[in-house]
């Protein structure tokens, strides 16, 4: 994991005094909250339906164990006992107070954290694929690059106040995990024909109230490049979006409207001018530097097989179901990726209590070389644990009511807050999730249904992802009352699609029987063991919608 | 409305006067003009003595464009960027295009629009003066200016000051 040196103390530290200072004079009334706003939304600082909120950055989505401690007790001492994981693999505090957020920045600096950039219209906190550095067949782990991507962001004296906020997201592997293709900017990671590490960019992807799937202008970025080619596309977007209408005004729209090639040509001619100077080159000692904090922990040389585990999963059916579905095979022998279900049954997706988090800290340093990772789908992984501690590792988690083991099913859900917190929504997300998860309850029928990817947004914005949802539920206000929207054969991987509107919404008591009827409509058109998406895929809308509608 | 003019790193007195494009331009008087006005103008503003200045506006829907006279910088002293809300930051990709690019080295000021706490980045872009409105923050004074300086001394990234940023620097140890 990237350590802070001395020099990336002092940057965070500075900022907190500086929030300090710019909170006391909010409380005294030297500020009002209109001045105070561009302050805070720097900071991370919402003002939601009932309270502020904070969001703190998790930086690719790695933490140490030490830093989920820390998220524990500030859930504790601020909050009230919870904290909320979100789909940018941050965690949002929901209650606390404006008065205590220095000292609650405070604290996260001590543990090398920060709700920098979590706001505002700048380059937000950069996402990664939550199986960097564990996963087989990795071309590079993708915290490297994103790691100097975070560095890069910071402070960016030019591309503080953009058109709009501003999203990267980079995997390092041929499945994409952190869904790059609905990202301002996408990044994989390739290697050349001479072993060299390098970078394709993708532009102008997202979803919101116009979904695009981002267009490729690079198929080859070498690493030392890569940060003249992003001010290149940064330039370009910074100088042509627009700031005329919010809604229009990602780089995606841009990309829409003058088309990727003249984007790619625009970009080309920034990056030769910016290239020319030769001083944008990133030095290879600083890449080099950071490359090593990402090296493998000291794995152990295992057998492939693991003698305790197969005892626990003859003995114990339910750990035996937990593995099936939770476990990802570790590109080291002996060695799993465990995935982390905040998908209760009937619970908030992506709620954890102080008490879960303390558990999962504890664990991770026992178990999982210090680390644990945030998805982009609301759980959590312990990236690299023995085969010969899964069986332990389970009980723990299972006490804490963590071993939900509804990883890809029905019931793992993604939602944004909606109704609940949100000031944009113009519906209600959670309850509509907490109601699928109940009905879909038994795990028999999950694991029956197969891989099956709900997204809940409570409006517009989609930061519920529901464009890319096997089955997208969009929540929309229609004259007072809440009706939901549904969308079939979105993904949001390397087969990116965005999901095609069934037709006429459903009101909250209807959406659940609707999203049963499209369940059972699949299970009696699937070939034998085909996914929902690649039914879906085969036969298109006409038979959902035809029995989705036919009582109407 | 009232301004402070910060210049060379402190408060000063501003000797350039913003002239509108029916106004008649006197010929030794520090003057800053439109865009617009230099482009028609060009050829017989040439013949002027006086020092010259040129205000582009960054807020008309995609912003003035500064290359559009790429190749008659050698005639201004001054460029001016108006930034019409603080929250606009397209004139900080124009500043960084004017020094790194097109090599302008006269006084680039930023106006409109300008809050103390964006200075920092301003510098950094290649902005040399400010104009602040002091309607809004009455108790301003030449403290604010150089704390607001003084607050971040050091970057991540290279930009258009002479800060490399820790990335590079790092790389050098």
């Amino acid at each position: 994991m990237y350590r802070y040196d001395e020099f990336d103390h002092q940057m965070v530290r500075a900022r907190v005094d500086q929030f300090r200072d710019q909170v006391e004079r909010r409380l005294s009334g030297e500020l009002s909250e209109d001045a105070f706003k561009p302050l805070r939304l720097m900071n991370g600082v919402y003002l939601q339906l009932h309270a502020y909120m904070l969001r703190v950055a998790i930086p690719y989505g790695t933490l140490s164990s030490r830093q989920m401690r820390k998220l524990a007790s500030i859930a504790r001492d601020y909050d009230r006992g919870y904290g909320h994981f979100t789909t940018r693999q941050n965690i949002q505090y929901n209650w606390p107070a404006l008065e205590r957020m220095p000292d609650l920045l405070e604290e996260l600096a001590d543990v090398e954290m920060h709700a920098i950039q979590t706001s505002g219209n700048c380059i937000r906190n950069v996402t990664a694929d939550h199986y960097a550095g564990a996963i087989a067949d990795e071309i590079e782990d993708p915290r490297i690059i994103s790691e100097i991507i975070r560095q890069w962001s910071t402070f960016h004296p030019e591309f503080s106040f953009l058109p709009r906020k501003f999203k990267i997201a980079v995997t390092g592997h041929a499945n994409d995990r952190a869904a790059i293709r609905f990202h301002d900017i996408g990044i994989v990671v390739r290697k050349n024909a001479a072993g060299e590490v390098g970078y394709e960019v993708h532009v102008g992807g997202g979803l919101g109230r116009t979904p695009f799937i981002a267009k490729k202008i690079a198929e080859f970025v070498p690493a030392q490049k890569l940060l003249a080619y992003l001010e290149a596309i940064m330039r370009v977007y910074n100088r042509l979006g627009r700031r005329d209408n919010a809604y229009k005004a990602r780089i995606k729209i841009l990309v829409h409207e003058i088309g990727a090639e003249e984007m790619q040509a625009r970009v080309e001619t920034e990056f030769a001018r910016i290239d020319g100077k030769g001083n944008y080159d990133l030095p290879v000692g600083e890449l080099e530097r950071i490359r090593a904090y990402f090296r493998d922990p000291d794995f152990l040389e295992l057998p492939s097989d693991s003698e305790t585990l197969s005892q626990a999963l003859a003995q114990d059916p339910d750990f035996a179901a937990w593995f099936k579905n939770n476990v990802v095979a570790h590109k080291k022998s002996g060695y799993g990726i465990v995935n982390i279900s905040l998908k209760p049954i009937g619970g908030i997706p992506g709620d954890a209590s102080d008490r879960q988090m303390d558990t999962i800290a504890d664990i991770a340093q026992a178990y999982s070389f210090d680390e644990i990772r945030v998805t982009h789908e609301q759980n959590l992984v312990l990236p690299h644990v023995k085969l010969d501690d899964l069986a332990t590792v389970y009980a723990g988690l299972k006490e804490a009511d963590l071993a939900t083991a509804n990883i890809g099913k029905i019931s793992d859900q993604i939602a944004c807050p909606g109704l609940d917190y949100c000031n944009l929504a113009n519906a209600r997300s959670i309850p509509i999730a907490q109601d699928i998860s109940n009905r879909f309850a038994e795990l028999q029928r999950q694991n029956d249904i197969g891989e099956l990817r709900i997204k809940i947004s409570g409006c517009i914005n989609a930061c519920g992802h529901h464009h890319v949802g096997h089955i997208g539920i969009l929540g929309v206000d229609k004259k007072g009352t809440e009706f939901y929207q549904i969308t079939l054969g979105g993904a949001p991987d390397e087969n990116a699609a965005i999901g095609d509107i069934t037709g006429p919404a459903f009101t909250a008591d209807k959406i659940v029987d609707a999203v049963e009827n499209i369940v059972d409509t699949y299970l009696e058109l699937r070939h034998s063991d085909e996914r929902f998406i690649d039914t879906y895929r085969r036969l298109g809308m006409p038979p959902f919608k035809e029995r989705l509608y036919q009582d109407v | 409305m009232s301004k402070l003019y910060f210049n060379k790193g402190q408060l000063a007195e501003d000797i350039w006067v913003q002239v509108a494009d029916d106004a008649p331009l006197q010929n030794d008087t520090p003057s800053i003009i439109s865009l617009s006005r230099f482009k028609e103008q060009a050829a017989s503003l040439a013949e002027r003595t006086g020092p010259l200045g040129v205000r582009i506006d960054a807020g008309s829907k995609q912003g003035e464009d500064v290359e559009e006279i790429a190749d008659r910088l050698d005639q201004l002293d001054l460029i001016a960027i108006d930034f019409p809300a603080f929250r606009n930051g397209r004139g900080y990709s124009t500043a960084r295009i004017l020094r790194e690019h097109l090599g302008f080295s006269g006084e680039l000021r930023a106006m409109g629009e300008v809050l103390i706490d964006q200075l920092i980045f301003m510098h950094r872009c290649g902005f040399s003066s400010y104009e602040i409105d002091t309607e809004q923050n009455k108790s301003l004074d030449s403290n604010h200016f150089t704390d607001a300086f003084a607050r971040f001394p050091d970057a991540y990234q290279p930009a258009g000051d002479d800060n490399r940023g820790i990335l590079w620097h790092r790389g050098q140890s």
